[in-house]
Parts: structure tokens; sequence; C-alpha cells
């Protein structure tokens, strides 16, 4: 009675993966199809010369590298003050004690539900007004002031370690500064990683801030990719959209995978709380 | 560059302040001025981010109602109160109340339909066996493609010509139709969603995991089927996670833009190409922005979705009272299949 119960799991197990796999298959196909090959019937499941040259194409067909260059700085820009300014909040939250502190972790945890798309456009108009609209200086303020997210991933970090880790710190005289510096932050390298990957994706993969702050030459990859491949006649290339979509979401995927551990935990102690 | 200066002056700060408390507050020190230190300490490290908060939520927030009020399209550089008369227009405006029912329906329909798939999964997920942390991963890997990444990969999947899905229509002997217009795009947006369901399977496996072994094995001992223990005490040990997400996935739901990644051709300024059926809440929200310029009216209807959205939440909140079980301490948790079991 164990043993085909065990079997049927995996078979629905397995069509549920090749299932959901799928999608990623047929834009691989699609990045190594030859032009002539897209619009046959019956359709071609497998490229008949698999080619790279697609890849390629893409790459130069307009400025690829150019736009994966802005959106390699801005989400490096953002995960690292992110990241940094998150860790230095979280700090705050998990050892210090403060009157006020149960409201201001409340305002916190409302704002890690708060439509960030509500804000966007407001924010947008507003940045408009100092003159911060086609820079990267929007992403350096979210950066600086931390996630919601994040700073709570720090927070329940931090209140996990042993009290006389900084109990000895304040005997021996060091400032909170130090104890965050010198002790805290040093411990917290898996923290650290995740919430680097977590905040370097969601820019990388944002759409709609990019779309609305920067002008077509300093756009992200996202909205650049997003607008397509055409001809000059305003056909679409299908086979470059694939092979540029393909080299677009590998960094990102790839980073999940290493990361996988750490990433997932961290996904799920959000629905914790 | 000078905002950047002024933002990351509260960084820097503590350090000398330390120094200087070195010799007050050592030992000969009253605790008080400890306690006062540690309060102002707290302040020094959460104060950029509420800055963040008060300057990059609470404000725009505000200035969006403001705006709510007045004629404003972006332009002109006086733009006149209008008091009321956005709000009026909400409650008249055809396309508005046709986009807010249809939010209502794809709300109503995904939420549900995520958590159980979520949930189903998550149950495979939790048996043990061979392969599992592969197969989690490789469910999950959909929900870390980026939007632009997926939105991309379902029109190639669902273009007419060269289409996977029109492919297997005509393996089968059928016609091939255009999935991204109007009878079918809503489905596609639906598949889409589904697409990321790993999502709410890994919260809710960490839920599963979280239930101790000894209250199923004790259920079982007592004479519980599989689906009893799952219906009285997985189900109810859960209901905090499961509330969660119902709470998130609405939220996420009314404010979703989605449909804008199947329909790409541009920026949000060429969001008519999104078809009827997919045109949410949002999406005409960004086209009154952007395409129209009304600024005033569009953030009139930004501060309803954000009424409604807020609103809704009290109510979850609310209903989910006797309905979710918060105490999972051992003990009250201990009592629970005993008496299931006397049944």
């Amino acid at each position: 009675m164990v043993l085909p119960r065990r079997a049927a799991l995996y078979m629905v197990l397995v069509g549920l993966v090749v299932l959901f796999l799928s999608p990623f298959g047929w834009l691989l196909i699609t990045a190594l199809k030859d032009p002539s090959e897209l619009r046959v019937l019956p359709i071609h499941w497998w490229p008949h010369e698999p080619s790279l040259g697609n890849f390629q194409q893409a790459l130069s067909f307009w400025p690829y590298l150019a736009y994966a260059r802005n959106s390699l700085m801005v989400s490096t820009l953002y995960a690292v003050l992110a990241t940094l300014a998150s860790a230095w909040a979280g700090y705050g939250f998990a050892r210090l004690e403060a009157p006020g502190k149960r409201i201001v972790f409340g305002v916190l945890l409302s704002t890690m539900m708060l439509p960030q798309i509500i804000t966007l456009v407001p924010t947008y108009l507003l940045f408009g007004k100092i003159g911060l609209l086609n820079t990267y200086m929007p992403w350096v303020l979210w950066g600086l002031c931390g996630a919601p997210y994040l700073i709570f991933l720090f927070r329940q970090f931090f209140a996990n370690m042993p009290k006389e880790l900084e109990e000895a710190a304040i005997v021996d005289g060091c400032g909170q500064f130090r104890i965050f510096w010198r002790i805290f932050l040093p411990q917290s390298w898996p923290v650290i990683a995740t919430s680097l990957i977590l905040s370097f994706s969601w820019t990388w993969g944002d759409f709609i801030a990019p779309a609305l702050l920067l002008d077509d030459d300093r756009t992200t990859l996202a909205v650049r990719l997003a607008k397509g491949y055409f001809t000059q006649h305003g056909e679409p290339l299908s086979n470059l959209v694939a092979a540029g979509t393909v080299m677009y979401v590998v960094p990102v995927l790839v980073l999940f995978l290493i990361m996988q551990r750490g990433f997932v935990s961290g996904i799920a102690t959000s629905g914790l709380k | 560059m000078s905002t950047t200066g002024q933002l990351t002056t509260p960084a820097p700060a503590p350090a000398p302040r330390a120094v200087a408390a070195r010799g007050a507050g050592r030992p000969g020190g009253r605790f008080g001025s400890l306690r006062q230190r540690r309060a102002l300490s707290f302040y020094v490290f959460t104060g950029p981010w509420m800055l963040g908060f008060l300057a990059l939520t609470a404000f725009p927030l505000g200035y969006a109602l403001w705006l709510s009020f007045t004629n404003s399209d972006g332009l002109s550089p006086n733009p006149r109160f209008i008091g009321l008369a956005n709000y009026r227009e909400v409650l008249t405006d055809q396309t508005t109340l046709d986009s807010l029912a249809r939010t209502g329906l794809f709300t109503a329909l995904t939420v549900p339909l995520t958590i159980a798939a979520g949930l189903v999964l998550a149950v495979m997920m939790n048996q043990s066996m061979r392969g599992r942390g592969v197969f989690r991963t490789l469910l999950y890997l959909p929900a870390v493609m980026p939007p632009v990444g997926a939105g991309l990969t379902f029109k190639l999947i669902f273009d007419r010509d060269s289409g996977a899905a029109n492919g297997l229509l005509d393996l089968f002997g059928f016609n091939g139709v255009s999935w991204l217009m109007d009878p079918y795009a809503r489905w596609v947006l639906i598949v889409l969603t589904m697409w990321g369901v790993g999502n709410i399977m890994i919260i809710s496996l960490a839920g599963l995991q979280d239930i101790p072994k000894e209250v199923l094995e004790a259920a079982r001992v007592d004479g519980a089927s599989p689906w009893q223990s799952f219906t009285r005490i997985t189900l109810p040990l859960l209901s905090p996670v499961l509330f969660f997400q119902v709470v998130t996935g609405i939220i996420a739901a009314l404010q979703s833009f989605a449909p804008l990644f199947i329909s790409l051709d541009a920026s949000p300024q060429g969001m008519a190409s999104v078809p009827q059926d997919n045109f949410l809440f949002m999406i005409h929200v960004l086209t009154e922005y952007f395409a129209d310029g009304r600024y005033g009216y569009a953030s009139a209807l930004l501060w309803v979705l954000f009424a409604i959205i807020m609103l809704l939440t009290a109510i979850v909140f609310r209903l989910s009272r006797g309905v979710v079980f918060y105490s999972v301490e051992p003990e009250a948790a201990r009592k629970r299949p005993r008496t299931l079991g006397g049944k």
C-alpha cells in the first residue's frame, strides 16, 4: 500500500515540475530557432538547426550591454545601500529599547503591507519637482532608508543572538555603533547575503519605477527589453526577444540557485511573523 | 549628491558619542543614563528609516491626497481646488466602475486559487521523500522570474503565429486563437499568476513544518484518519499562515498591474494595448496619469484604492477572529487532538 502511493506522488510531482518548467523550455527553444522556423505549421518543437546566433544578434541589435550596465548599476547601488541601512535599523529594533518603540515597530510592520505602487506615482511627481528624474538618486534615497521587509529579516536575526555578546562589549566600554559594526554585523552574513540577493533581484526585475523615472537612454534592461525587437517594417523578431530574455533572466535565476537555502528560508520567515 | 550627504549624517554620529559616553556611563554611572543612551541609540538606528518613511511614503501619500482635490494636469502652474468633484466622478465614471469590478473578480478568483494550490503543493512537499529539495527548488523557480521576463515568455508561448499554445491546438486539429486578445487574455493572465504559486507554497511549507510532529502522531494513534487530522489539526494550526496569505494576497491582487507584462510594447504611456478584459484598476490609474495627464482625478483613484485596501484588510482581520488560532504553544495544541480522538 505504501509503495504505490509513493510512486503516485512522484509521478504527480514530476508532471508538475515539467509543467512549471515548460515556459523556460519554450523560451530556450525559441531563442535557438532560425527566424524562418518561427511561423511554420506544424510547429517545430525543436529547432532544426539550433544556433547561438540569436544571442549575438540580440546583444548588438540595440546596445544591450549598455542597458545591462545601467541595470547592474542601479541594482548594485540599491542592494548595497538597502542592505546596510536595513541591518542598521534592524539592529535598533532588535536590541535597543526606547519609549515609543512599539508604535514605531507597528508602523514598520504596516508599511510591509502598504501597497508600494500607490506611493510610486506621487513620488515620481515629487522627484520631478526637485530634479531627480533621469538620475539614479531615487534608488540611493530608497536604499538609504532601508526596506521594511529587509529590516524585519535583520531584526529577527539580531533578536536571536545571545545577550552576553553585547553585555561583555558594554562592560568593555563599546558604544552601540561599535557593537553593531564589530560584533553583530560580522555574524550576520547569511542574512546579509539573502538581503543583497533579494534587493538586487527586486531592482533588476523592477519595471514600473525605471519606466517612470528614467529616460530611454539611461533606463534599465527590463524597460528596454519590454520594448522588444522589431524589423524596420515593424515585424516583431521573437527569436531575438527570446534570446534577450534568456540573458536577462539567467543572472537572477542563477543567483537564486546559488543562494537557494538562505533565500528560501528568508522568504518563508515573512509568513511566520 | 548633496541629498546623500544629508541622509548619511545620522550614520556616523553615534561613534563619537559612544566614545564620550565611555567615561560617564561606566561602573559609577547611574542606570538611568544608560537607559537614556539606549533610547537615544534606538532613534539613531531607526531614524534613517523613519525619515525615509516620512519623506518617501507618508509625504507622497499626502501629496496625492492634496492633488485629488484639485484639477491638476501636471502642466498648468496653478491647479484649482475643486473639492470633492474628482471623488464624485469616481462614482459615476463607467470605466472606473468596470475596472474596479474586474479587479474585484480577479482578486476573488486568484487569491483563493493560489492559496489552495500553494497549500496542496506544500502538503506534497511535506512528505518525507528523496529529492524533496530538488522538487521544491524547481517548483519555486518561476516565482523568482522577473515580471518582465515572465511576461515576455508568456507572450512567446501564446503568440498567435509562433507560440507553443497554438502549436498544441494545431497538433489536435484545432485552429489557433489570438490568446493575447479579448476573450482569452484573461485566462493567460490567470495562468501567469498561477505560475508564480511557488512563493505561496514556500510560506505554507514553512508553516507545515512548524506543526509539532507529536500532535499529528497522537491523533493517528487515537485513530484519526489522515483527512481528519488534516482538517482538524493541520488546518487550524496553519490558519495564521493562511490568514497572512489572504491579507497579502488581497493587497497584491487589488493593486496588480500584471496585465501590463503580457501586453508589453512600450512604457506605461502605451497602456492602450491592454485588452479590455485585463484592464484592471491600476492600469486605469496609470492610464489616467500618463496617457490623459489627469493627475487630480488619478490621485483620487489612488486614494479610493488605498481606502478600499485598508477597509478590506480591516474586514478580513475582523472576520478572522475565532477562525484563526494564534496560540500554538505546545500545551494548548496537545489538548486538542485528545478531544478529537474521543469522538
